[in-house]
């Protein structure tokens, strides 16, 4: 638990000179959250709120998800190896400037289950198959990057579920979205999902109904995965804030696997990659017919 | 296969090809099965996901979905956005439980009729076969 705690230090004083000098409006980091134990975001504007940063293994927030919302100030922010391919996913979809942002990048041990008032000593399920314990983009790093990264064959429960018959599959999801409260939170935990009016929201045409209905948990969980195709940088924010504990990521890596699998491609990696979906190679079959 | 029961199929067809393939079906007298309820789109690459989804939940059997062939799209590129839209989608929709057999992407040019008459027939067959869908 009391991992990552050594890199405080050194966070602290980077955000201090980085307020002091007046060279970002605001840091976006993580403090003590009121129970003492988890980890909440915090906006330090003030020299003076440096020393209430933290870093060690509650810090769960993907924080680039409030970049997009700070666009049009500088602002420096602390990243995991996740977080910073989020930044990476913003900046190829040109949502923020590189100028603008000082990443404060942390070579991450792993965040661990928590939840209010209590903190496991499990790492998180994303954190068991995370294949990027150092930050691919940063200005500044913080921690020793590990000599190897471990190789990854992440998806076995997601070829467990493809084994499944059509039937169970159905009556699967079908239980699952049916707890679905429609709360938006995994919307706006989500890095990636910055739309201005978002496709739930929209009121003609009308696709995710306000009526309390399992038709419309579907479309909202199954489109929701489907606008972060090719996109999603697997923080599993979404799945972490579900009050409902709907299995959000066993729909976000399907995607993630099939766009590796056709696309050769894994989102975040650079600031320069065009998302999969918005581009095309003229002589692929995909499995179509000619 | 239960008897007297007939698939519902939603057919998005590009304005460009595959409307006008089945178009030319007609005006040739080609018969296709009446299950097919025909949407004009502009272009293959106009179909949402959404729209599919939809279609399913409000009782549709199947899908198809169909556009000029890649590399004679009436807009250059837009059938090479749905192509990756779909190979991506499509397995998708069979991982929520919806059978692969029931959403088709097909490319049928302006003088295809036959073929398109063909594929709604061969589509009807096989949806026939699987039944239809269980109650969302």
């Amino acid at each position: 638990m009391q991992e990552g705690l050594d890199l405080m230090p050194q966070i602290r004083d980077k955000a201090r000179e980085l307020l002091t000098s007046g060279a970002v409006d605001c840091v976006i980091g993580y403090e003590r959250a009121s129970d003492g134990l988890t980890a909440r975001p915090l906006f330090a504007y003030e020299p003076n709120d440096v020393d209430k940063l933290i870093f060690d293994q509650t810090c769960a927030h993907n924080l680039a998800r409030f970049l997009v919302n700070k666009r049009d100030s500088t602002v420096a922010i602390v990243a995991k190896p996740c977080d910073s391919r989020a930044i990476n996913l913003l900046l190829a979809e040109k949502q923020i400037q590189r100028e603008r942002v000082y990443v404060i990048g942390v070579v991450c041990p792993g965040i661990v289950e928590a939840t209010w008032g209590q903190i496991g000593d499990k790492l998180q399920a994303r954190c068991q198959l995370c294949r990027e314990h150092t930050p691919l983009v940063y200005d500044f790093l913080v921690g020793e990057p590990p000599a190897e990264e471990p190789p990854a064959e992440p998806y076995h429960d997601v070829a467990e579920m493809e084994a499944k018959s059509a039937a169970e599959k159905h009556s699967f999801w079908a239980e699952q979205f049916a707890r679905c409260i429609r709360c938006y939170a995994c919307r706006q935990a989500c890095p990636g999902c910055y739309c201005t009016e978002c496709f739930a929201e929209q009121l003609d045409p009308l696709w995710v109904g306000i009526r309390i209905a399992p038709m419309e948990n579907e479309v909202w969980h199954i489109i929701r995965a489907f606008h972060l195709a090719g996109r999603c940088i697997a923080c599993n924010e979404c799945e972490r804030v579900c009050p409902v504990n709907i299995p959000l990521s066993l729909l976000n890596r399907k995607l993630e696997k099939d766009v590796l699998e056709l696309f050769g491609f894994r989102s975040g990696l650079s600031a320069e990659a065009v998302p999969p979906l918005a581009t095309f190679k003229k002589e692929e079959r995909l499995g179509m017919s000619e | 296969m239960i008897e007297g029961y007939q698939p519902k199929i939603i057919g998005f067809l590009c304005n460009w090809c595959g409307y006008a393939g089945a178009d030319l079906a007609g005006t040739s007298r080609i018969t296709y099965p009446a299950n097919i309820r025909v949407i004009r789109v502009p272009c293959s690459g106009r179909v949402d996901p959404l729209l599919v989804l939809k279609s399913f939940q409000r009782g549709a059997d199947g899908v198809l979905i169909a556009g000029c062939h890649p590399g004679e799209c009436h807009y250059v590129e837009g059938n090479y956005y749905t192509r990756r839209r779909f190979a991506l989608f499509h397995p998708f929709l069979e991982y929520l439980g919806i059978e692969k057999e029931r959403f088709r992407v097909e490319w049928v040019s302006a003088s295809e009729g036959k073929k398109f008459s063909k594929l709604v027939s061969s589509f009807t067959e096989e949806l026939a076969k699987l039944g239809p869908r269980r109650e969302a």
